[in-house]
């Protein structure tokens, strides 16, 4: 493929004219880095190309390019941020991207074409359909946009083929939701050259479905009236990435097949992902022990970020317990482990970076979502999963309900255990002016008559976790007032100071 | 059986004097049910209304289908004593007529934790043993429990009919067997010394032992055959019963007693003479059918017939004669209202035992007093499913004060601590009631001294709870209780349709809370995992999980799961050394094993983080043969801060070191937690800090750069020290008649068991066996082995310690081995074992 199609350039240099920007950032993921300097080149020779067929309209405007690597975040968001550090107004973003909605600025949505085999697909998909007599939806990898197309004809082409008179075979295939967005967060507005096209039954000619809209992830599709989609088998062209993840978790009622296209086969073995959502449940468990909780901000651009996190503090106070807000760009088991006091972390970030699991990982990392289950006493996990704190905001699940009395059945410890009580520290606040003074006298109670012990209390909030650490800083209760002695430091590099070498060498 | 109305029963529940709350404890099957049966069915309360239902003892299909009973029954009984009988009873009564609330407990050892709960509630407990299998391992056990809760035991050698039907067995040859039973359980009870309970022993001749024949309904003491001879003899009646029990003997010829056999073929011992031959004499009369001699010889005991039973034949006559001659309950009953303690007396010297708080506050005097006007105090000893779904009944104690419907009461749960408001809550009683029979009768109030089941409380109930008055803010709770046994053995269970979860989840709560013993968690895979005492308790508490709890919803379950332990063999073969993230810091650790006998210290609690250093080092050097300076320099221990692994600081100058131990301690806590072999917990590993090389800077050599730096060189120096797995062995009892030994033998050795003891009772032709079984083969064990012996033998199993595994499971290919892959599988890992490259740095 051709690098000028596979990056799009012209549609592209269009939209950067159409909308006249004049600062233009442009986002690549770490493997298309390599070839930031010819787009831009290409860009700049595209757009001056146009600026010559359409000669006299302001020749003199310049349009400049930034190129934006290495993003704070995951790489399938677009990084406002690092945008506005270049006054950029608007940006292209590369590869592989979850289409989030953005907060501030315009964005253009390259996805790359990956190679398909067309009517290998075809073929694949409907001779599985067959077999299974279900109706189907074919979702796809947005790398394979470009060819969906002409799936889609072969899959009528051949079902019809297939099936013959005696029956039809159902299939919907998904769109693109666009390829452009602007910041109104609004979906529907955008038209790009992808852009919604009805959506099309097969057989039954391109009657508009009424039924309900679908979309996950970028793409869209309606079902009509009176289904569900546990009734269709789910089609998935592309490879088993987080998109792939993030599908399979939010419809684990559904069967999911998978095409891939570079082995060129159908994957139907999804026991892998079906066994992360088992995981899922379990660190839904974990958190409901939790203390304290330390909300990471995993994205600073996609849209409602700070709604949803405003939202996950009133959860965790309403449910007593205690959250601190942590910004930290990529999370890591080293960074995470800087922060012990925390007993799990809800990570707020789009939704196919949320899943985070690692063994590594000293504490859990949940979803907003999970969390809401974790901490909404009363709320349950049903297998129902949703990724997209968009979702999140407009489902029922948000509202705080009212705690029962009974004790909390904890399925990590085995047994009922009792919550904090939150109450008291409500009272407590009701004494205004004497809230400080409460706080005082609680600072100053003995905490533990025998500091040799070993263990502490479980800590509900930062402070008390750091007030029951043995190492309290330095000691100023040293009676010795005499300077140190001088001593001789470590010379050398951190890989093996000098004084290492000799060890090294016995080694 | 008794018929009342609820009011006359609440009567009686008044005179604090005359209630007996007891329990029925032994081994399982020497017949503990059957006797209770016989009780009831003549003293039983039911209702007046439901007079026409004759069942009364309405057990569980299950319990029917195996035998056994698994749920403990509190069942009350009414006794109205005769004037004549109660003249030499020195207590303190109040009228004749008597309350005995009974509960039936089971035998099995995977359900002592019901055993447990019923003692805490009753003050006297009536221990059977069967007088050929004489006292067996659960026996000892649940009378141990007993004592320790300060509970008056009285006994009955029960099954007296196999002596004259099956074994057969000479007077004298009986008399031994019946005071060998006797003095092994006196024996138990001697270790016992307390002295405000004073002497717990059981005596023939003070008509504290009951001889019993559950099956056949008739039993007893030798207060019945003492008031029988007393006026023949002219005798007192004290004295005529010392004189049947011991080394007494009468010889019919001179009619003259003596304290040694005279050798003399008519000189017999008292207890033969008078008690053990005319029983013998009575029931073969009977099976031969001799009716013409047997009706003058009843009629010379005082024993009328009713004229359709003389009709009977055989066994029936033999049952009903002697059912009507020496009634079972009428011994028994008595000696349980002479021998056993009232409320009121017991609680005199328990409310040590059952009152955490001070012993001279208005609580501990109002328990002390049984005061039914004092604060009410009571112990929710369990909790009972209602008939309609969901529901529980907190079925416990009054021991003082009164509690009645509408109430206001302070729960204090387990947790609760005295002046904070942790498991705390104030709710309404809304129903007090008390069975009758299977009949729930709801009661204005119930005083204290007797069981009541609250309903409207469930809620705020886990498992045990001590009730007092909305207003008592500063009664401390009742202690709670210990149970003996612990679940080593669980299954993971899913529903079948994956929409059932949440009434999966709903039911594994409701699961945990109807039995102390069962835990539900979850594993990291996201199974949901009920553990249990042992196979038997776990398949109840699956049949009931699935019919009572979930309402029929079709749940899978996996074989059972073992968890196991990891150990090392020996001291890591280097020291090993891991960098942090920033490769700016470096931790140098070896592991060594724990000595022997310490992780049992640590488990028991004579070791831990609690202690005080001073008292930790000195067990340490002393038992253990620790340096004194480094049982000081003990980091922690873990998992879970108190588990029997354990981080010491070897280092030496080490600039910082203090400022990264919470670090390691928490990289520690996580490690040791989920081992490098197979994530279970390690278990008698003591970690050692050889050296460590800090960044100067603070900001590099945080927790986040230490703390999982920590966990990979304890995986390291793990690996380095010959990881081994420990899995959990069952202590093995088995009784059985010497032909079926050599299937018990070969089924042991195909389950890797090993018999390490094999003891012969005297007098009985009976083996007691026992022998350490893996818990992992003991699935099925019993039905093996029951069916090798052709059902003679019947295995009891009892978690008794950790065991090394020998291979090595870094081998492919051995034991071990194949027992990680499997784990790993199961909990969704890599099925190769991470190797030691991956936690180890070099320089």
């Amino acid at each position: 493929m051709d690098f000028e199609s596979y990056y799009e350039i012209a549609p592209t240099a269009d939209f950067i004219r159409s909308r006249s920007f004049t600062r233009v950032a442009l986002q690549f993921p770490d493997e298309l880095l390599k070839d930031s300097v010819r787009v831009v080149r290409a860009l700049r020779d595209e757009l001056q190309s146009l600026e010559y067929d359409t000669e006299g309209n302001g020749g003199d405007r310049e349009v400049r390019f930034f190129v934006m690597a290495d993003t704070t975040y995951g790489s399938c968001c677009v990084d406002e941020v690092g945008a506005s550090h270049a006054s950029a107004e608007c940006v292209i973003h590369y590869g592989h991207t979850c289409l989030s909605p953005t907060s501030t600025l315009p964005a253009f949505f390259v996805f790359g074409k990956a190679s398909i085999n067309i009517s290998r697909c075809a073929d694949n998909i409907s001779n599985y359909a067959w077999t299974n007599g279900k109706p189907i939806v074919v979702l796809f990898g947005l790398e394979y946009a470009h060819a969906m197309q002409d799936i889609k004809e072969a899959l009528v082409v051949e079902s019809s083929r297939l099936c013959g008179s005696r029956s039809r075979l159902e299939l919907y295939c998904a769109e693109v939701m666009c390829s452009d967005m602007n910041p109104s967060g609004d979906d529907k507005t955008s038209n790009g050259h992808l852009g919604p096209v009805e959506s099309c039954a097969a057989d039954e000619g391109c009657g508009v479905a009424t039924g309900a809209r679908y979309s996950i992830g970028g793409l869209v599709w309606n079902l009509p009236a009176g289904h569900r989609l546990e009734e269709y088998i789910l089609f998935w062209i592309g490879s088993d990435n987080s998109a792939f993840a993030n599908v399979v978790l939010t419809f684990n009622g559904c069967d999911i097949v998978r095409y891939d296209a570079t082995e060129k086969c159908l994957v139907t073995d999804l026991s892998q992902q079906r066994r992360i959502l088992k995981r899922r449940y379990y660190l839904v468990e974990k958190a409901k022990d939790a203390n304290i909780i330390g909300i990471l901000v995993g994205t600073l651009g996609v849209a409602g970020y700070l709604r949803m996190i405003r939202l996950m503090k009133e959860l965790i106070v309403g449910a007593g317990k205690k959250a601190y807000t942590l910004v930290m760009g990529k999370p890591n088991p080293a960074k995470l482990a800087n922060f012990p006091e925390c007993d799990v972390f809800i990570y707020v970030s789009c939704a196919q970076t949320a899943l985070l699991d690692s063994k590594e990982f000293l504490a859990p990392v949940i979803t907003p979502f999970e969390a809401m289950l974790a901490f909404n006493r009363g709320s349950e996990w049903t297998g129902a999963y949703m990724m997209e704190f968009r979702d999140l905001i407009t489902s029922s699940l948000v509202e705080v309900k009212k705690q029962s009395g009974e004790a909390r059945f904890s399925f990590l410890q085995g047994g009922y255990i009792e919550d904090v009580d939150l109450q008291e520290d409500v009272e407590k606040d009701e004494g205004g002016a004497l809230a400080l003074a409460y706080a005082t006298e609680r600072a100053l109670q003995v905490r533990d008559k025998f500091p040799n012990f070993l263990i502490k209390g479980t800590a509900k909030s930062g402070a008390e976790f750091f007030a029951t650490r043995s190492y309290q800083g330095l000691d100023m209760h040293s009676n010795n007032t005499l300077p140190e002695p001088y001593l001789i430091g470590r010379t050398g590099k951190a890989s093996g100071y000098e004084d290492e070498k000799g060890k090294q060498e016995n080694v | 059986m008794v018929k009342f109305t609820a009011d006359e029963l609440r009567r009686i529940m008044d005179y604090k004097h005359n209630i007996r709350n007891m329990s029925v404890i032994a081994h399982v099957d020497h017949g503990k049910s059957t006797l209770t049966d016989s009780l009831v069915a003549a003293a039983g309360i039911i209702a007046q209304e439901v007079a026409g239902d004759v069942r009364m003892t309405d057990t569980r299909a299950d319990e029917a289908e195996r035998g056994i009973t698994i749920k403990s029954t509190g069942i009350s009984l009414y006794y109205e004593m005769t004037d004549a009988s109660l003249k030499s009873f020195k207590g303190e009564r109040n009228g004749n007529e008597y309350l005995i609330n009974l509960i039936d407990s089971p035998g099995h050892v995977d359900f002592s934790s019901e055993v447990t709960a019923a003692l805490r509630i009753t003050d006297g407990a009536l221990v059977v043993v069967d007088c050929v299998e004489g006292v067996c391992v659960q026996t000892e056990t649940v009378l141990r429990q007993a004592l320790g809760e300060r509970i008056r035991p009285v006994l009955t050698v029960n099954k007296m009919d196999r002596c004259f039907l099956e074994l057969q067995v000479d007077g004298e040859e009986a008399y031994q067997t019946f005071q060998r039973v006797i003095e092994n359980a006196n024996v138990i009870m001697a270790t016992y010394e307390d002295p405000l309970l004073g002497d717990v022993q059981v005596y023939p001749e003070k008509g504290t032992v009951a001889f019993s024949a559950g099956l056949h309904g008739w039993a007893f003491t030798l207060t019945n055959f003492a008031k029988m001879y007393a006026s023949k003899f002219g005798v007192d009646e004290s004295k005529m019963m010392e004189r049947l029990w011991g080394e007494n003997y009468f010889d019919p010829a001179t009619k003259k007693w003596t304290s040694k056999n005279t050798g003399s073929p008519t000189c017999k011992r008292g207890f033969v003479q008078f008690c053990y031959e005319p029983i013998k004499q009575i029931i073969s009369t009977c099976m031969n059918d001799q009716k013409d001699k047997l009706w003058p010889m009843l009629q010379k005991l005082g024993v009328t017939m009713k004229s359709d039973e003389k009709d009977l034949m055989g066994k029936p006559l033999m049952k009903r004669v002697m059912q009507t001659w020496l009634p079972a309950s009428t011994a028994l009953l008595e000696m349980m209202i002479f021998h056993l303690p009232s409320p009121s007396t017991a609680q005199k010297y328990r409310v040590e035992n059952l009152y955490e708080g001070p012993l001279d506050d208005m609580y501990a005097n109002a328990i002390r007093n049984c005061d039914p006007e004092g604060p009410l105090m009571l112990y929710v000893s369990k909790m009972i499913p209602a008939s309609d779904k969901g529901r529980f009944f907190a079925f416990g104690r009054v021991f003082s004060g009164k509690v009645s419907t509408g109430l206001k009461v302070r729960i204090m749960g387990p947790n609760f601590v005295p002046g904070e408001k942790k498991d705390l809550y104030v709710k309404s009683v809304q129903r007090t009631v008390i069975w009758m029979g299977k009949k729930q009768e709801t009661v204005e109030d119930v005083p204290c001294g007797n069981t009541v089941a609250l309903v409207g409380l469930d809620q705020f109930i886990t498992k045990n709870a001590t009730l007092t008055n909305e207003k008592e803010v500063d009664a401390h709770p009742i202690r709670a209780m210990k149970f003996s046994v612990s679940p080593v053995v669980r299954v993971a269970v899913q529903c079948k349709v994956a929409s059932d979860l949440p009434k999966l989840v709903e039911g594994l709560k409701r699961l945990a809370k109807s039995d102390p013993m069962v835990v539900c968690t979850i594993e990291e895979s996201g199974e949901h995992i009920i553990a249990g005492a042992g196979e038997l308790h776990l398949e109840i508490c699956l049949k009931d999980l699935q019919e009572d709890f979930m309402g029929g919803a079709e749940i899978v379950k996996s074989d059972p799961v073992v968890s196991f332990r990891e150990t090392v063999l020996e001291k890591s073969c280097r020291t090993v050394m891991s960098k942090s993230p920033n490769k700016h810091n470096r931790l140098y650790m070896e592991a060594r094993p724990l000595e022997e006998g310490l992780a049992e210290a640590i488990d028991d609690g004579r070791i831990g983080p609690r202690d005080d250093p001073k008292a930790r080092s000195k067990i340490l050097s002393e038992e253990f043969g620790w340096d004194k300076d480094l049982a000081k320099k003990i980091w922690c221990f873990g998992p879970e801060t108190t588990g029997p692994n354990m981080v010491v600081d070897m280092c030496k100058g080490v600039q910082y070191l203090n400022e990264i131990k919470d670090s390691v301690v928490a990289g520690f806590q996580w490690a040791s937690k989920e081992g490098a072999v197979c994530e279970e917990n390690m278990r008698g590993i003591c970690f050692e800090v050889c050296d460590v090389v800090l960044h100067a800077d603070a900001i590099h050599r945080g927790g986040g750069q230490v703390i999982p730096t920590a966990r990979r060189v304890i995986y390291a120096s793990q690996l380095t020290a010959k990881p081994r797995l420990m899995e959990p062995v069952y202590l093995v009892e088995i009784q059985a008649p010497e032909q079926a030994l050599g299937g018990i033998y070969s089924v042991l050795n195909m389950k890797r068991g090993h018999v390490f003891e094999e003891m012969q009772r005297p007098g009985t032709p009976l083996y007691n066996i026992k022998a350490y079984l893996p818990v992992v083969e003991s699935f099925g064990f019993s039905g093996t082995l029951r069916a090798q012996t052709s059902g003679q033998a019947f295995p009891q199993c009892v978690f008794d310690h950790w065991e090394m595994m020998s291979s090595d499971p870094l081998e492919p290919g051995t034991q071990a081995a194949t027992i990680v892959a499997d784990v790993r599988k199961r909990k969704g890992l890599k099925e190769q074992i991470t190797p030691l490259s991956e936690f180890e740095d070099k320089l």
